[in-house]
């Protein structure tokens, strides 16, 4: 599958490293790209693509959190609950979000567009509360600073 | 590094190799320093932190280079800030280390509560409960109390089944990774793994079939807590209800050392065999065995095991006494006289074996017995097999291992680790075979030559030997034949070796080259070798023989044997040829029918087995035997080793050993032995026979330490399962050229070397081969490999079959219909069937086999 479709994109991963196994990172994006998430499918792909075990490419995929095990939403909304944030108000924050989503932390909106979760410190705590909304910081959050960015990306028809 | 440095561990001054492990060097002392992650069978990962010990080192002077000393003349010592892991620090000279300090007791009080958070503390329910590191640790260090709210415990899923044979329990695993780096480093089947990080960290398998691995119930048992359990004893019973009973596998020619732990069982309405687990033998099995080995053991206990004699009355086999029925077959053996014949299969014990032979011998006259299945190369391996104290634990940088002819994994699971663990430390290894294998994934040269050439390939090997001078000086005045062989090589130039066999001669050159050079060389042979295998095999020897790699330990020919005890049956019994027809046949622990395979016709059949095969459905008597569970007795492994297994349970109904059988029939026609157990049966052969002189029980029940000292439940250094050996390690019956003034003669037999369009019929091994012994495990049978002839799609072409067809082959008049299945990795010139049928079939394995495939829509022989 990444084979055929990606051609150019796998050849031109491997070509950047002296070992195939180096190129685990760089193919699992492009199968999150390509599934939404790490898919069983996709995982065997890399590992015949690397010469790896299976699960040694699933290890890879549990370990680092921006690599997804199941379905998520298309856009990812993390709100950081550590001390600092959670000094600055973080629960309110993540209560609004619940409220505002209609899901709880760890789950996707039902028309699959969020998903809502919090995170450990996100090394924004000087201007806490702080979120990470797909790959964007998003600092000293309020209610309306939410509200604003959901209504944006709610928008965008992606 | 290199040689020794000193180092003081509470107080005690002990010399250790450098680069020893702080942690291996206490126990040199007796010192146990508590661990979870560490293992001495695997590399350190320090992943827990119950190693924890004090370490400094003696300070130095700079100028005199002479320790310091304090005011009482005491060396000053320099700790180091913090506690280190003792399983990660190598020892340095001067090192000083603490293991039972009040920081130390407290370091480890803190880690057992740490890990007992997350721990349920299930132990009434749990397997490991009453034989667990856990359990044991935290008795011996752990703090009294913890101060963490039981219910505030993280709750995880209790039962996740890694695949058919293992059961993870994950809220017990305590994250150690045992299971993961023996997957790994050990079994080299990295199919288990950690997922996520932190709290939510978890045990993986992602391989398909899940946890798909020859090894899996090793990490059950070097899991230092109850997270990893097998489908086959979870939940029967507790450790300290069993009892263990030393026995060795009857699988394979490995000869692993096991225990069966046995209970009393109402369910079984007698004693039942609950699990099997490994016996430490260094040189044998370590502490390793497979998962056959492990799971198939309730054929033993089975409810269909025969438990009544069986005579045939109005064409029905009919329960019928053992005094008449002895009677009835003393009286037919006897008519039958010096006509009478016999086929014995190679999983009886050496004691039976020896009796059956002189059963015939003695009492009847008859020299028609035969062992099954016949075995060719039984000769060269009594000349050249490996040398006594052969251990592959023990090869390294200049030791060279050669596979030839059969599949390492898949006849002698627990050698392919040991070559793999040599090949880890520094032996090297030639795989030679007609397919691939997963042993070639550590080859430092590959053969991949035609089936059936095999002994082409090792006439080459001889040219480049001979040509280039490469004959050991020292063995010249040993040799006998080479004259002869020099001339009969003239007819192979390496040319035509090379074109025919496929190989590329400069492989086969630097085959031979490796193999002169090699300190030490051990050549494993299998079966597949089969389209002359006398040829091969002699071949084979004189490749040995001629470079000096016999007669000693770590060198000679290694068969891939088929079953537990075939070097007992080549030594007692050999394989010949029976007439076609017999008055009176005796088929004891075979089954030829149910293979497939013709047998003598009989006017009479006597069948004496475990169970109603296929061969007993058909007999006028039938005999119910022991397994080698239920009796004392010994096997010879392939590398000749004979050990001896112990009785586990009582006999299964009326079932009587093999050898006892053999006795009472004896007795009736006039013999007068007096043996009252197989012991007495070994003393004789010990006695009488030169090659197992010595051999009694009581030196087969000799022991040594073995190192690392394994398996106690008091051991709290290495905390697993597999059992101390306290029974005895065996003695290896000596090859002949180990014999000094023995002469060592060269083979020469012309090749038969196929046609190059002839199909062959090859037999092949697979450890899960469909068979009477696994089919009563049930836990394998998601696994088990059918019987079906496997074929590359083009030769399934050629032959006008499709997959899944019956395929009719004819394997030298003999015709065996199973299904076609295409194999793309499958030369295309050859159809790989299941040894069990063919290679039991002596024509298939001796001859040059010709057949021809028709289609047809049979169903399958049994
Ligand atoms: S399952 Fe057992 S061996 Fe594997 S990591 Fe967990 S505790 Fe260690
Ligand atoms: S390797 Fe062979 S002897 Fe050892 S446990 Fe497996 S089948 Fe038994
Ligand atoms: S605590 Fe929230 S960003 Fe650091
Ligand atoms: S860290 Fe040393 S035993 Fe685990």
């Amino acid at each position: 599958m990444l084979r055929e479709k990606y051609a150019h994109e796998v050849e031109a991963i491997l070509a950047k490293y002296p070992v195939k196994r180096s190129a685990i990172l760089p193919l699992l994006y492009l199968v999150q790209q390509e599934y939404g998430y790490c898919a069983e499918e996709g995982i065997r792909e890399v590992a015949e693509i690397t010469g790896v075990s299976p699960t040694e490419v699933r290890e890879v995929v549990g370990f680092y959190s921006l690599f997804y095990d199941h379905p998520i939403g298309r856009h990812r909304i993390q709100i950081c609950d550590d001390l600092p944030c959670a000094l600055r108000g973080a629960d309110e924050l993540v209560a609004h979000a619940v409220r505002r989503l209609g899901v709880q932390p760890g789950e996707t909106t039902p028309d699959g567009r969020f998903t809502l979760e919090t995170v450990m410190c996100i090394g924004a705590c000087h201007r806490a509360p702080a979120m990470q909304v797909d790959l964007e910081f998003v600092e000293n959050v309020t209610p309306e600073v939410f509200d604003r960015i959901v209504g944006d990306l709610s928008r965008d028809g992606m | 590094m290199t040689g020794t440095v000193r180092v003081i561990i509470n107080d005690r001054p002990i010399e250790v190799p450098a680069g020893t492990l702080v942690v291996d060097a206490a126990k040199r002392l007796g010192v146990d320093i508590p661990v979870f992650c560490y293992h001495p069978k695997l590399e350190p990962a320090g992943m827990c932190r119950m190693c924890l010990v004090e370490i400094g080192m003696i300070k130095m002077d700079p100028q005199t280079r002479q320790p310091m000393r304090d005011e009482e003349g005491r060396p000053v010592i320099q700790w180091m800030p913090r506690l280190q892991t003792a399983c990660t620090t190598r020892v340095a000279e001067g090192m000083v280390v603490r293991t039972n300090t009040l920081q130390v007791q407290e370091a480890q009080r803190a880690i057992l509560e740490f890990l007992l958070t997350s721990h349920p503390l299930d132990c009434p329910i749990c397997d490991k409960g009453g034989e667990c590191p856990l359990q044991n640790l935290t008795m011996r260090y752990g703090p009294g109390e913890s101060r963490f709210d039981y219910a505030d415990k993280m709750h995880q899923e209790k039962r996740v089944p890694l695949g058919d044979l293992i059961l993870l329990d994950r809220e017990r695993c305590i994250l150690c990774g045992r299971c993961i780096r023996f997957q790994e480093e050990i079994a080299d089947d990295p199919v288990l793994g950690f997922s996520d990080r932190g709290r939510g960290m978890e045990i993986i398998t992602f391989s398909d079939p899940p946890f798909a691995s020859y090894f899996s119930g090793n990490t059950t048992d070097i899991c230092p807590v109850g997270a990893l359990t097998t489908t086959d004893f979870r939940f029967r019973a507790r450790p300290w209800e069993m009892t263990p009973i030393p026995s060795i596998c009857p699988h394979c020619p490995v000869g692993c050392n096991i225990t069966l732990d046995v209970r009393p069982s109402a369910r079984k309405g007698g004693w039942d065999i609950l699990r099997v687990m490994p016996r430490q033998h260094e040189a044998v099995n370590e502490i390793w065995i497979c998962d056959k080995g492990r799971f198939v053991h309730h054929f033993a206990t089975a409810e269909d095991r025969l438990r009544q004699p069986l005579i045939r009355r109005n064409g029905e086999l009919t329960p019928v006494s053992w005094e008449d029925v002895l009677e009835v077959v003393a009286e037919a053996l006897s008519r039958a006289g010096p006509q009478a014949a016999g086929l014995v299969g190679d999983r009886l014990p050496n004691e039976d074996l020896y009796l059956f032979r002189r059963l015939f011998g003695e009492a009847l006259g008859s020299s028609w017995i035969s062992m099954d299945p016949p075995i060719f190369g039984g000769e060269w391996v009594a000349r050249y097999g490996v040398g006594t104290g052969t251990d592959f634990g023990q090869m390294r940088p200049g030791s060279l291992i050669v596979v030839m002819a059969g599949d390492l994994e898949e006849e002698a699971p627990v050698w392919f680790l040991r070559v793999r663990g040599a090949v880890r430390r520094g032996a090297r290894l030639i795989v030679a075979g007609g397919k691939p294998q997963k042993a070639e994934r550590y080859a430092d040269l590959i053969l991949r030559y035609r089936f059936g050439t095999e002994a082409l390939v090792l006439v080459g090997a001889l040219q480049v030997l001979l040509d280039e001078n490469r004959v050991a000086p020292e063995v010249l005045p040993r040799l006998d034949g080479l004259e002869a062989l020099r001339k009969a090589l003239e007819g192979y130039p390496l040319d035509f070796i090379g074109q025919r066999t496929g190989v590329p001669v400069e492989q086969i050159r630097a085959f031979a080259r490796a193999i002169a050079e090699a300190g030490e060389v051990v050549l494993i042979f299998g079966r597949e070798g089969v389209v002359d295998g006398e040829a091969f095999v002699g071949m084979a020897a004189n490749v040995l023989a001629l470079t000096g790699h016999v007669g000693r330990p770590n060198n000679g020919l290694l068969p891939l044997w088929p079953h537990a005890n075939t070097q007992g049956a080549l030594d007692f019994i050999g394989a010949r040829p029976l007439p076609e027809e017999v008055p009176v046949l005796y088929v004891v622990g075979a089954d030829p029918v149910g293979d497939g395979r013709p047998m003598p016709r009989a006017g009479f059949l006597i069948v004496q087995d475990l169970f109603l095969t296929e061969t007993a459905r058909m007999a006028d008597v039938v005999l119910p035997a022991q397994s080698w569970a239920e009796r004392d007795g010994t096997f010879t492994s392939a590398e000749r080793r004979v050990q001896r297994f112990y009785k586990a349970i009582p006999a299964v109904g009326e079932a009587r050993g093999d050898w006892e059988i053999f006795i009472a029939i004896a007795l009736r026609l006039g013999q007068r032995w007096r043996y009252l157990s197989p012991e007495a049966v070994m003393d004789e052969i010990a006695r009488t026979d030169p090659r197992y002189a010595g051999m009694d029980y009581g030196a087969l029940a000799w022991t040594q330490p073995q190192w690392p000292p394994v398996g106690t439940s008091r051991d709290l250094y290495f905390g697993g399962t597999a059992r101390p050996n306290t029974a005895g390690l065996g003695r290896v019956r000596p090859s002949e050229a180990e014999t000094p003034e023995a002469r060592w003669p060269l083979a020469w037999k012309a090749p038969e070397i196929p046609s190059e369009e002839s199909i062959l019929a090859i037999p092949t091994r697979r450890l899960y081969q469909e068979g009477t012994l696994i089919a009563r495990t049930p836990h394998l049978r998601g696994r088990t490999v059918p019987w079906a002839a496997r074929m590359h799609p083009e030769t399934a072409r050629r032959l006008g079959l499709e997959a899944g067809q019956m395929a009719v082959v004819r394997v030298n008049g003999q015709t065996l219909r199973l299904p076609a299945l295409v194999d793309p990795s499958v030369p295309s010139q050859v159809i790989l069937l299941p040894a069990s049928l063919t290679a039991r079939a002596g024509v298939v394995e001796a001859l040059p086999v010709k057949f021809r495939v028709e289609v047809g829509n049979g169903a399958l022989p049994r």
